[in-house]
């Protein structure tokens, strides 16, 4: 080799080399970019948190002072009431108001649970006060007998203040008043597991279905491999235009149904329209590495050809059936652009398959979207998705590799 | 009485004709053996027997193939799945299907709609005997078939045949993918399944269509050359070509 073939050799792979160690920069970068930011807001609270926070009016029985012991480890910024068994901290919220907090509660202070006040079908239900309740108004009696207020609503500034009229004055707490903290995403996963549902529920059969007709029924025609051409390109439509379909053609089917808003229906539909070609696609490759051989046994044993499909082929598809949908829901739970047009931006806590609901995907877009965005939680929520799609997406090569080697014998 | 009286087949897959003119009676009872070279029409003309051809898409057939009852195999009042389960079929390389051994007999009976726990049994046992794989696997009937040796798989391909009692065994090579101890177990089987089924089989080696069949046919690019009593083929072949064919002059 000369020195002029060499020198060309060594750029060429040190170029292939410099682009794929690039690649693989990025990749990382963006993990350790989300699990870095994302982590930190990242809870356990947050999955079984509603979004919405929601207030609480209480009244509190049995309310008289008692005599209380403070934890032991008590610093500086907490406030522990000796007569009511809780300590407040101060806090600000998301938009820099003011906020105290319930920062610890003895089991038997009067505080710890209380009968809902509030009209509405939980009035009059014993309702247990959270740690982290953002207490907005104490109500209390005061020696003269005198009904009274304490907390940011009963013009106490902070948690210090709250503590220390309650201490002098209060001789029995009747009423709280509390906000949940809210900011949880616990309505979008719910309204992604029912999206994810439905819309497997539609797509793999029709999916399935279409790939054995074409492949193991259709005759191979004009017509049919016109068909195959047709899903492949649907397969590379941009999933926003998916969704304009979605709003302006599938809504008139929901609207059969009485559902006349964006709904998680009609989000399931349009992803199934969406999935279609994946599903296709990845059934007939499974349908592929079926051996012909055992077709043919199959049909020498007077096996009809839809029992030869039912207890031969679909089997030994089932892998790959199985890492199309699993490729299907990594996809639902990545998708946005056609689920704000079919599903809306309205985060629920309490998602309904005829209302409109927000996936993890649309709730980072709803929450960044505001005018105060909330990055936060966007990369916690970030974090979620990438782990669930890195998951699935890994499951999906390791059923690819064992399908491979299942007829490699 | 033949079993089959195939009487002027021609076949073509699109332009290309496989079958030219073949006429030949296939005695019952009897081993059937199909000699000659690589693409010679051997396996088309046995696929003709269970109608298998007619999955293939662009082939074209003319002649007839008259079964024992009379009818002809291509007339519209025969049901092909009945045929295959009259007809059964081993293929060159074993195919069991990727489930248990048990499975894999009772496949074409469960086809057939048949449930029945005992009678499954029963013909599952009686088919691993008469395909003398019974003593070898009865105490894992629930292995994965694939995990049994070569020729453990094409005894029982055999079985799951077997199993629905047919009156013709069709085997395309079904040694060639065996070695020569699994060979011989497949040959002394045909011996003893000759005396219940009518047998065809189509071989590539001289000394195992000898030994085995009670008479030969000789084919070549498509042509019948020469069908008669196996020792007749093989000690005064008529035609040179046969004589060449079988002293190994070509092939
Ligand atoms: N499915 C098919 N489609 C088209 N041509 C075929 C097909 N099967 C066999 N042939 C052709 O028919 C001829 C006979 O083949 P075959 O019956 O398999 O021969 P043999 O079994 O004697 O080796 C060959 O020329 C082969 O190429
Ligand atoms: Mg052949």
């Amino acid at each position: 080799m000369n020195r002029a073939r060499r020198r060309k050799d060594f750029f060429r792979t040190a170029g292939t080399w410099a682009s794929a160690g690039l690649s693989v920069l990025v990749l990382i970068s963006v993990f350790v970019f989300v699990f870095s930011r994302g982590i930190s807001t990242f809870s356990f609270d947050m999955l079984t948190d509603n979004y919405w926070a929601t207030n609480y009016l209480l009244d509190i029985e049995n309310g008289e002072a008692n005599d209380f012991v403070p934890p032991a480890a008590t610093d500086e910024e907490k406030y522990f009431s000796r007569k009511f068994g809780f300590s407040l901290v101060d806090d600000i919220d998301k938009e820099n108001n003011r906020l105290m907090v319930v920062e610890s509660m003895s089991a038997l202070s009067p505080l710890h649970e209380g009968i809902i006040a509030t009209a509405g079908s939980d009035q009059g239900k014993t309702h247990p006060v959270p740690l982290g309740a953002r207490v907005r108004r104490i109500d209390y009696t005061n020696i003269n007998g005198e009904a009274r207020s304490a907390g940011i609503l009963g013009q106490d500034s902070s948690a210090a203040k709250t503590i220390e009229r309650l201490e002098i004055e209060a001789v029995s707490i009747n009423g709280l008043f509390y906000q949940t903290t809210g900011g949880g995403i616990r309505g979008s996963i719910i309204s992604t597991l029912m999206l994810i549902g439905l819309t497997l529920l539609f797509a793999l059969p029709l999916g399935v279905s279409s790939a054995i007709y074409l492949h193991e029924i259709a005759p191979r025609n004009r017509l049919t491999s016109w068909i195959r051409a047709a899903v492949e390109m649907l397969a590379g439509v941009p999933s926003i235009i998916f969704g304009l379909m979605g709003v302006s053609m599938l809504f008139r089917i929901t609207s059969l149904f009485g559902i006349n808003t964006q709904s998680i229906l009609l989000g399931s539909m349009t992803m199934t329209i969406m999935l279609l070609p994946l599903i296709m696609r990845q059934t007939e490759e499974a349908l592929i590495v079926v051996p012909a051989s055992l077709r043919m046994a199959s049909l020498s044993l007077g096996a009809s050809t839809t029992q030869t499909i039912f207890r031969v082929i679909l089997p030994n598809a089932l892998p790959g059936i199985l890492s199309a949908t699993l490729l299907s829901i990594s996809r639902i739970i990545g998708e946005s652009a056609a689920l704000i047009f079919t599903m809306g931006t309205a985060i629920s806590d309490n998602p309904k398959i005829s209302q409109g609901a927000t996936s993890l995907a649309v709730h980072i877009w709803t929450v960044m979207a505001g005018e105060q965005p909330n990055f936060e939680l966007a990369t916690a929520i970030s974090l979620l998705i990438l782990v669930m799609v890195l998951i699935l997406n890994l499951t999906v090569k390791l059923l690819t590799y064992r399908i491979n080697r299942k007829w490699q014998v | 009485m033949a079993a089959f009286k195939v009487e002027n087949i021609n076949l073509w897959y699109d332009d290309n004709q496989a079958l030219i003119d073949v006429s030949l009676d296939i005695p019952g009872n009897q081993v059937t053996a199909f000699i000659g070279p690589s693409g010679c029409g051997k396996s088309t003309l046995l696929r003709c027997f269970n109608r298998m051809n007619d999955l293939l898409p662009n082939t074209r057939i003319e002649g007839n193939i008259i079964m024992q009852d009379g009818r002809e195999i291509s007339d519209p009042s025969v049901d092909v799945v009945k045929l295959r389960t009259e007809v059964g079929m081993v293929f060159q390389s074993p195919n069991p299907f990727p489930m248990s051994v048990y499975d894999n007999v009772a496949y074409g009976l469960r086809c057939q709609g048949i449930k029945n726990k005992k009678q499954l049994n029963t013909t599952v046992e009686y088919s691993l005997r008469q395909a003398a794989l019974w003593d070898e696997v009865k105490d894992s009937l629930q292995r994965n078939a694939l995990k049994l040796s070569g020729g453990q798989q094409q005894r029982l391909c055999i079985a799951r045949a077997i199993a629905l009692e047919p009156n013709v065994l069709l085997m395309d090579e079904p040694t060639s993918a065996l070695d020569p101890i699994a060979t011989a177990k497949i040959e002394d089987l045909m011996q003893s399944l000759k005396r219940m089924y009518t047998i065809i089989i189509v071989t590539h080696s001289m000394s195992q269509a000898a030994r085995i069949s009670d008479q030969t046919a000789f084919f070549l690019l498509g042509k019948l050359i020469e069908v008669g009593p196996t020792t007749e083929i093989f000690q005064l072949p008529k035609d040179k070509r046969t004589e060449d064919y079988i002293s190994g002059k070509f092939g």
